[in-house]
């Protein structure tokens, strides 16, 4: 009796193992309202190309080049960081073009998308998904942080230059400001 | 006569011993191969499956090996030889092992473990398992609710057909990719190719070593539906745009997502507070001021590193957090995990039966001790 009573708790832990449920599930919820969104901080910046964006308070607008959407000077413990953010049609080429161009200024050997792939950081902002990578050459002293933000039928590259540890100490807000950007109405 | 030897046979110690030997092994190996094929593969390959393959040797997995270690450890409780009080600590501690051992049956089973993500001044009342995906095609029709019909992971799988009372159409699995990426098309889409299939292709990728590295997706094809929504799509996890179709005056969304488990009460995040070690960007702590919201009764609470909350059986814990432009937004680990007291009860039991055991045993010793004191 003892036996057939362990065998039969054996055979049943067995069989709720195999997971005999049949997987499917139904079940209703309100509507969801849409998000209300909180009042922002920093009033965005809007541009007459299209993208607004919400800066840190430390960050000082800088004249740049023709080809840049902005620019910024950032500071931090060791110095002032250069940041760029350019506007392209379509893709603005591939992300393994891109990155090995970054790659190349700072004297670094070219890598290959799966290599490049492994180093890049996903994130989610106004845009959708982004990606991040950071460039360092330590021989150099130098090091960029990118970020590639496709926008709708172009991309943005958003270039942080500065020294390796600028980069560490201004990361934070360089993920705030690339999530800030949204297309403006 | 044939239960007799059954039974001497399953109660020889020596199976336990060459079952906790091979359990070793299996820890060290596993505990190798995971640097290699990540964590939860070298999990899933060694510890929670009944067989391993050794190249083409079965060989016991971890569960197996657990199983067959419980049964031995049952039937030494039909040894007559141990019902005597002087045996009573023995017993006793096998006892605990099997209690130990029965809990950890329990957690393998039922426990589950996903994550909650809240942004300040919002709440939620469900999480997202770190592993398992589910597909949801919900019926947003209705001007009150929506109604989600939901296929587990084991469902999904290549040519499985998905088909539900509530659906007016059928869903056949051309492909289940376990990581992919979209790719732009290079020629042009087929007539039956729809939604983000006329623009894009789904490229299967080598399985990440990190598990929820990986970005799941599927082509399928509806069929059945009567109209023009029959068709082949594709669906990846976390795609920006989801997959709407239109059947018979009805609109469906179909989301390819992590599998939700929804808690019977919501937690509303207050303030997300991060503390940093002076001068650096190192976190110190992190905190998360909550709202526990239950049948409309609201408790404030406050969950920080090694102070979870425990509540209706699940376990939230602060596991990290992300940093957006206007608020912060918490990352809490939950648990719910059916063992979880199994491990203190049966080590307190364990230790109740070494030391009755020892009381037993120490007369003797002091005993022995003295007559060799004496000879």
């Amino acid at each position: 009796m003892l036996i057939k009573l362990i065998f039969s708790i054996l055979i049943l832990v067995f069989l709720q193992s195999c997971g005999q449920d049949n997987h499917i599930r139904t079940y209703q919820l309100a509507k969801t309202k849409a998000p209300v969104n909180k009042p922002r901080v920093e009033t965005p910046e809007k541009k007459s190309t299209g993208f607004s964006w919400t800066k840190p308070g430390s960050w000082i607008a800088s004249s740049g080049s023709s080809m840049r959407l902005a620019s910024f000077d950032v500071p931090f413990s060791g110095g002032m960081g250069d940041l760029s953010v350019i506007q392209l049609g379509g893709t603005g080429g591939s992300i393994e073009a891109n990155v090995n161009r970054w790659r190349r200024q700072l004297n670094l050997d070219s890598q290959s998308l799966f290599e490049i792939e492994k180093e890049m950081i996903d994130y989610k902002g106004g845009l959708g998904d982004y990606k991040i990578i950071r460039i360092i050459n330590e021989e150099l002293d130098s090091a960029f942080l990118c970020a590639i933000l496709p926008a709708g039928n172009q991309t943005l590259f958003v270039k942080l230059s500065a020294d390796p540890k600028g980069i560490r100490e201004i990361e934070t807000d360089f993920i705030s400001f690339c999530s800030s950007l949204i297309i403006s109405i | 006569m044939r239960i007799k030897d059954i039974i001497n046979f399953l109660k020889q110690p020596k199976i336990f011993v060459f079952a906790i030997i091979w359990m070793m092994m299996l820890v060290v190996l596993g505990t190798l191969a995971q640097k290699d094929m990540g964590l939860y593969a070298a999990q899933n390959r060694y510890f929670s499956a009944w067989i391993t393959w050794f190249w083409f040797i079965p060989m016991p997995g971890g569960r197996l090996t657990l199983i067959i270690i419980l049964i031995n450890l049952s039937f030494f409780f039909f040894k007559k030889s141990i019902w005597k009080i002087k045996k009573l600590g023995i017993v006793i501690l096998h006892l605990g092992g099997i209690l130990l051992l029965v809990g950890g049956g329990l957690t393998a089973m039922f426990s589950s473990e996903g994550n909650m993500v809240i942004e300040e001044s919002a709440q939620s009342n469900h999480v997202e398992d770190y592993h398992f995906m589910e597909l949801a095609i919900i019926n947003t029709s209705a001007s009150s609710f929506d109604e989600f019909t939901i296929f587990d992971q084991p469902l999904l799988k290549r040519n499985q057909v998905l088909a539900h009372a509530n659906l007016n159409f059928e869903i056949e699995i051309i492909n289940y990719l376990e990581n992919c990426e979209p790719t732009k098309r290079n020629s042009p889409a087929g007539i039956q190719h729809k939604g983000m299939l006329k623009n894009f292709m789904l490229s299967e990728l080598k399985p990440e070593k990190e598990d929820n590295w990986n970005r799941p997706g599927m082509i399928y094809k509806i069929s059945n539906s009567g109209t023009n929504a029959d068709g082949m799509y594709g669906i990846f996890l976390g795609q920006p745009i989801s997959q709407t179709v239109s059947v018979n005056n009805k609109d469906y969304t179909i989301i390819l997502r992590r599998k939700r488990t929804y808690l019977p009460f919501s937690i509303e995040l207050l303030d997300f507070k991060k503390i940093l070690h002076p001068g650096t960007d190192i976190p110190k702590s992190y905190s998360s001021d909550i709202n526990l919201i239950e049948n409309g009764a609201v408790r404030k609470i406050l969950i920080q590193m090694n102070e979870p909350l425990r509540h209706k059986g699940y376990t939230f814990f602060q596991s990290s957090f992300i940093e957006g432009p206007n608020s912060e937004t918490t990352v809490l680990a939950v648990v719910k995990n059916y063992g979880r007291l199994f491990p203190y009860i049966s080590s307190i039991i364990m230790c109740i039966g070494l030391l009755f055991h020892l009381s037993q045993k120490l007369p003797d010793l002091f005993r022995k001790s003295k007559e060799k004191i004496a000879v």
